[in-house]
């Protein structure tokens, strides 16, 4: 499984694009995360299947015009501002934040959605999202 | 007379003092372990670990409100006596004396909000940082000078300490939500229908909860407060220990203070706050001593608060152990919630650490406290001069309403004729099913649409019988609505309240 962001311009924002996509490549899509207006949109999706498949929903998607880029950062954490206080944990709706055995706060990038609420809840402002 | 056969009767217990634990310091021979470690010990063997444990150090790092420092910032010439006085932005209480300041953990900058409150303040100073001070003053024959402004820094100012009325909480109640909307609390961001559970303290090994009969902590007591050696001075406000709430007020150096140990914080929705570092060391004068010290996580049980009733008394969805809230999952109605920890556990551990190595490098000794906290007092509540009405009281109990099925034009006349803003949508059993303004009026026939059921909004902003009035008008300012209808348990509306009817009973004067 993969994660992608899609970055859609005006000209593709009101067709279906993910939707002929699934039933062109009969691929299984998820849709994470999703901010579209009638001028653009960013939708976070995860992709099942194996290299072959990821690299097909990637090729129909640019074809179309959506923006594709691999998800490869998650959340960052400024160590030096953050406390270990774990006040981002019970919030992740992914589930990604834990503590590691020394008690620091672990994030694991592969389950996270980018939905930024630990970014909101911090306390310690340490954490950010760095967009593509 | 009858005469107890001693050779029986005196098995010797184990007693010491606190000038034998010191005299074992001097010599390099106290035994120091953390609170952490101190149950598997004990367990072991109690009289060996009464025997030879002399010190278990404690910790906690939180987020504490009621914390804050006193400045004095020397005289200017000419002189001033600052009537109000702000660092970098925040205002300080200058109502002490000419240039003494009490900047709190809690007060917000007026230029970044949330973003930076006094616990930065401290923490920039702490850490070194300059600092901006601005200062207004009325003026007086031995005070000419109206206004100063200067940046200053920890170094350069007079005294510095830091004193803070209520910390290190014996431990707390733990927070879910169980209303239908996020909820943003001093207890962090409470997600909707209990789906997590805030959690502050640090279990088995906060201070106040291995000496809960405070027999070794009060008045005097050296403790470690944000890195250095600090002092407690009494019990702290909101001390509540018939109900094994107990919170100490305590004193140092800022001066001499580490911003490892204090650290600014920003609550989301809330406010700003304060995470200080404490250290108590306990004695072991004896076995019963050692007994506390052992306690373990599982055997410290609070409530869990329901904070989607804004009351001051919140229902208790269940009790819970600190065992099961470190372990990240908590059991509500048969679903498993998140839990979170407010308190940083990596950091207590740090300060037990530091005070243990403190205490073995003999550079710190231990304090027999003048008086020891209060055991038998309870907290009073506030009661306001006029009481909060109930919304009950306040809204339109006969409500026009329509149903889905009724026409555009109907609700039109109905708005018109009662002259009000919005119509709510009922079933036959007169159950809410949604709301129409005057303004989806008149978006439906910009947009040429018929029925009812595709204009009107389905979401609607309600409220319950029996909630206060402050609460709804902080509902209909969160949500920007002008009205709510009310709803009794059924989901039937029973009354309807718009927000002038609100600003009637609350008003903009005083209360």
């Amino acid at each position: 499984m993969n994660k992608y962001i899609l970055k859609f311009p005006s000209e593709v924002v009101a067709s279906p694009v993910l939707a002929e996509t699934i039933l062109e490549t009969g691929t299984v899509l998820n849709i994470l995360r999703a901010k579209v207006d009638y001028n653009e949109g960013t939708i976070v999706i995860s992709v099942l299947g194996d290299e072959e498949k990821q690299k097909k929903v990637v090729e129909i998607l640019t074809r179309k015009g959506v923006e594709v880029s691999k998800l490869r950062k998650g959340i960052i954490n400024e160590e030096e501002r953050c406390v270990d206080c774990g006040a981002c944990i019970s919030v992740c709706p992914a589930g990604a934040i834990s503590f590691d055995k020394d008690g620091s706060v672990k994030i694991e990038k592969e389950k996270c959605h980018r939905c930024g609420v630990c970014i909101e809840v911090c306390p310690r402002r340490s954490l950010s999202i760095q967009e593509i | 007379m009858h005469i107890i056969n001693p050779g029986k009767k005196l098995k010797k217990s184990i007693m010491k003092t606190i000038e034998d634990i010191n005299k074992k310091i001097k010599k390099g021979e106290a035994v120091v372990v953390r609170a952490d470690e101190m149950p598997d010990i004990f367990e072991e063997d109690p009289k060996k670990a009464t025997e030879e444990v002399d010190i278990v150090t404690t910790g906690t790092f939180g987020m504490m409100c009621s914390s804050g420092a006193f400045i004095n910032f020397g005289h200017s010439d000419p002189p001033i006596k600052m009537t109000r006085a702000w660092l970098n932005d925040v205002e300080a209480y200058t109502g002490i004396a000419a240039v003494d300041a009490y900047i709190g953990a809690a007060q917000i900058s007026e230029e970044k909000g949330f973003e930076y409150g006094g616990g930065h303040v401290i923490e920039d100073l702490v850490a070194g940082r300059e600092v901006n001070l601005r200062a207004e003053a009325y003026g007086t024959d031995c005070y000419p000078r109206k206004k100063a402004r200067t940046t200053l820094t920890l170094e350069g100012v007079n005294q510095a300490m830091l004193f803070n009325p209520r910390n290190a909480y014996q431990r707390y109640n733990a927070a879910t939500n169980s209303s239908d909307a996020v909820l943003y609390t001093y207890m962090g961001m409470l997600l909707s229908n209990k789906k997590n559970v805030n959690f502050a303290g640090c279990g088995e090994i906060n201070p106040l909860i291995n000496d809960p009969e405070y027999r070794t902590i009060g008045f005097g007591t050296r403790i470690f407060l944000g890195g250095a050696k600090g002092y407690v001075t009494g019990e702290g406000t909101q001390h509540n220990p018939k109900a094994g709430f107990g919170t100490i007020s305590v004193k140092g150096n800022l001066k001499e203070m580490s911003d490892e140990f204090l650290k600014g914080a920003t609550v989301h929705g809330y406010g700003t706050s304060l995470y200080v570092g404490i250290g108590i060391p306990i004695p072991i004068l004896d076995e019963d001593m050692a007994r506390r010290t052992a306690i373990r996580n599982k055997e410290i049980n609070v409530k869990i608060l329901d904070y989607g009733v804004q009351r001051r008394d919140r229902p208790v969805v269940r009790e819970v152990s600190y065992e099961e809230l470190f372990s990240g999952k908590v059991e509500l109605d048969g679903k498993s919630a998140r839990s979170s920890p407010l308190s940083s556990m990596k950091i207590s551990v740090k300060i037990m650490d530091r005070l243990k190595e403190w205490i073995e490098n003999k550079e710190f000794y231990l304090t027999k406290p003048l008086e020891t906290l209060p055991r038998d007092t309870t907290v009073k509540t506030m009661k306001p001069r006029t009481e909060v009405p109930f919304i009950d009281d306040v809204m339109t109990k006969k409500v026009i309403t329509a149903y889905p099925t009724d026409s555009i034009n109907k609700v039109s006349m109905l708005i018109v004729e009662n002259n009000i803003d919005q119509v709510p949508i009922v079933d036959e059993e007169n159950r809410l099913v949604g709301i129409v303004t005057a303004w989806d009026l008149t978006k439906a026939i910009a947009t040429r649409k018929r029925r009812l059921a595709d204009i009107m909004t389905k979401k609607v902003i309600t409220s319950r019988k029996g909630e206060y009035v402050d609460i709804v008008a902080r509902r209909l300012g969160k949500h920007q609505v002008n009205s709510t209808p009310v709803i009794n348990d059924e989901y039937k509306v029973i009354g309807i309240v718009t927000s002038s009817d609100i600003n009637k009973v609350l008003g903009g004067g005083r209360r």
